[in-house]
C-alpha cells in the first residue's frame, strides 16, 4: 500500500527541478517557487489502493466497495478545485468515502424492506480464508457489534483500525477536534469490549 | 486475542490480488466517466518581462491568465481561481513565448502580442461582453470608462466596466490599460499605476512617470463620424463624449481609418 503520510497536494508536477527555474523570480518573491496542486491522477494513483481496502473493509462486500469507491473518486474529482492547497489529501479523501457509505447505508437500509435476501457468497466471513471457522464467526459477530454502534462512534472506529488514521486525520476527516475523535473511538471500543 | 488486534485483522482477508482486480474495475469505469466531465488542462509557468514577472497559463485556446506577480498570497488566490475551470499544468515551455511577446511589444513592435486569448475565466456575460469590446481599441488609443460603457450599450454603467476590466484575467492581451477617467486621468491598474504609465507610454502617450493625466495633445476621434480633432476644437465641446476615443497623435487615428476634421485642422 503506498501511504506516505502527510502528503501536501502542493508539490512539483511534471518537471524536474532545476535553478533556472528558481532564478525566473526576482526579488518580489524571493523562495517562492510555483508550486501547482498535483494532478488528480497522481493522487488517484497513490491513495485509490487504500481507498479501495478501506471501503472493502467497511462494507465486507466486493461489490459495494467498487460502486463505492467508484463514487468517491468521481466526486473527488469534482471537488478537488475546492480543496485548499496546504491541506491534507488523506483525510478529505476519507470525508467524502465516509459520507457515501453513510449515504449508502441509509439507502440500503430503505431498500431492505422490499427486497429480502442477500447475494450469496459476496460477504466476508462466508467464502473468504480464515485460520479458522471460529475466527469467521467471531468476525461475523464483530461486524453486528460494530453495525450497532451510533453513527459517530462507528465511523471513528473504522477510520482508526480499518483506516489506519492518527487521531488528528480523524478530526480532520470527520470534522471536530482531536479530542472529540479519541473519545468516539475509546467509546467504542469501551462498548465492544463489554459486550466481547 | 486482543480485541484491537482482532479489529485491525477483520477484512484484511482479502487477498491482493483481489483488491487489484477490483482497483482494474474500478479505474476503468471512473475512466469513462472522467473523460466526460474533465476540466481542460492548462499549461501555467512564470515568464519574466520588463513589467516584472507574470504568471502565465494557456488552454487548447490560447491564453487564459497573464497575471502581475506582486505578492505570494494573491498566487494562491489565482491559481485557486484558475483551478476553478481547469486542471493546471506546470509547463514553463509552453508559456515562454509570452514574456519574450511583451518584451517586444514594450520595446515598441506593434505586432508583437500574436497569441489569441481565451476569456473562458470570466464568468459573466457583461464583463465578457466589455473585455470583448476593449479588444477592438487601439494602440495608440484609450477610451473612458464611460466610453467604453457606451460601446457595449451601458453608457451609465462606468462602475460596472471598472468591475470587469479589474477581474480581467489578461491584462496586456486585452488592454485594459487602455481606459481612462472621463475627465483625463490616468486612473488606477490592477498592476500598478507606474505599469500603466509604462504601457501607454511604450503605445505612444508623452506622459512622464508622474503624470496623472492623459497629455492636452491627444486628439479627439469620434466613433461615430470618423472625424478626428483637436482637443479644444469648438465641435468637441457639443459632441457625443461617449463616443470619442483619444489617439496619442494624428498618425494614430489615421490608422484607424478616421479623418482630420476641417475646422481645427490637427494633421
Amino acid at each position: 500500500m503506498e501511504n506516505d503520510g502527510k502528503s501536501a497536494i502542493f508539490e512539483k508536477t511534471r518537471e524536474p527541478f532545476t535553478f533556472d527555474r528558481l532564478r525566473g523570480f526576482t526579488e518580489c518573491m524571493p523562495h517562492e517557487k510555483l508550486h501547482l496542486p498535483l494532478l488528480f491522477e497522481q493522487i488517484m494513483q497513490r491513495h485509490e489502493r487504500e481507498i479501495m481496502r478501506y471501503l472493502l473493509r467497511v462494507s465486507g462486500n466486493r461489490d459495494d466497495a467498487a460502486d463505492l469507491s467508484q463514487e468517491t473518486w468521481l466526486r473527488a474529482y469534482r471537488a478537488y478545485p475546492r480543496l485548499q492547497p496546504e491541506s491534507d489529501v488523506r483525510p478529505w479523501l476519507y470525508a467524502i468515502a465516509i459520507n457515501l457509505c453513510r449515504n449508502r447505508a441509509r439507502d440500503g437500509a430503505r431498500r431492505a424492506r422490499v427486497i429480502v435476501g442477500d447475494n450469496e457468497g459476496n460477504t466476508v466471513g462466508r467464502h473468504h480464508r480464515f485460520l479458522d471457522e471460529n475466527e469467521g464467526y467471531a468476525a461475523v459477530h464483530m461486524r453486528e457489534m460494530i453495525a450497532d454502534l451510533p453513527t459517530k462512534q462507528r465511523e471513528a472506529l473504522h477510520l482508526r483500525y480499518f483506516a489506519g488514521l492518527d487521531y488528528a486525520e480523524i478530526a480532520g476527516a470527520m470534522g471536530g477536534s482531536e479530542e472529540s475523535a479519541r473519545a468516539n473511538v475509546s467509546q467504542a471500543m469501551k462498548k465492544l469490549k463489554a459486550m466481547w | 486475542m486482543k480485541i484491537e488486534t482482532f479489529l485491525s485483522s477483520i477484512g484484511n482477508e482479502f487477498a491482493d490480488e483481489a483488491v487489484e482486480e477490483l482497483l482494474h474495475r474500478c479505474r476503468s469505469r471512473v475512466d469513462r466517466v472522467l473523460k466526460r466531465i474533465r476540466r481542460p488542462e492548462a499549461a501555467v509557468g512564470v515568464v519574466k518581462s520588463p513589467l516584472g514577472d507574470l504568471l502565465v497559463a494557456m488552454s487548447a485556446r490560447g491564453i487564459v491568465l497573464n497575471h502581475y506577480l506582486h505578492d505570494a498570497g494573491d498566487l494562491a488566490a489565482t491559481i485557486g481561481k484558475l483551478r476553478l475551470v481547469f486542471d493546471p499544468v506546470e509547463d514553463q515551455r509552453a508559456v515562454k513565448g509570452v514574456g519574450e511577446e511583451v518584451r517586444r511589444y514594450l520595446a515598441g513592435d506593434a505586432k508583437a502580442l500574436r497569441q489569441s486569448v481565451d476569456l473562458t475565466l470570466v464568468a459573466h456575460s457583461f464583463q465578457k461582453k466589455v473585455l470583448h469590446k476593449l479588444q477592438a481599441v487601439p494602440r495608440g488609443a484609450v477610451v473612458s470608462y464611460r466610453g467604453l460603457g457606451a460601446a457595449v450599450g451601458a453608457a451609465d454603467s462606468a462602475r460596472a466596466v471598472g468591475n470587469a476590466l479589474h477581474d480581467n484575467p489578461v491584462p496586456i492581451y486585452v488592454p485594459c490599460h487602455r481606459v481612462i477617467s472621463s475627465d483625463g486621468r490616468i486612473g488606477g491598474y490592477g498592476g500598478g499605476a507606474a505599469r500603466k504609465l509604462q504601457l501607454l507610454r511604450s503605445e505612444g502617450f508623452e506622459l512622464d512617470k508622474s503624470a496623472a493625466r492623459i497629455p492636452d495633445s491627444v486628439v479627439w476621434g469620434h466613433r461615430g463620424t470618423k472625424v478626428y480633432c483637436r482637443s479644444n476644437c469648438r465641435t468637441t465641446a457639443r459632441g457625443d463624449r461617449v463616443q470619442i476615443l483619444f489617439f496619442a497623435d494624428p498618425r494614430e487615428a489615421e490608422q484607424a481609418g478616421m479623418r482630420p476634421c476641417k475646422i481645427c485642422r490637427p494633421a
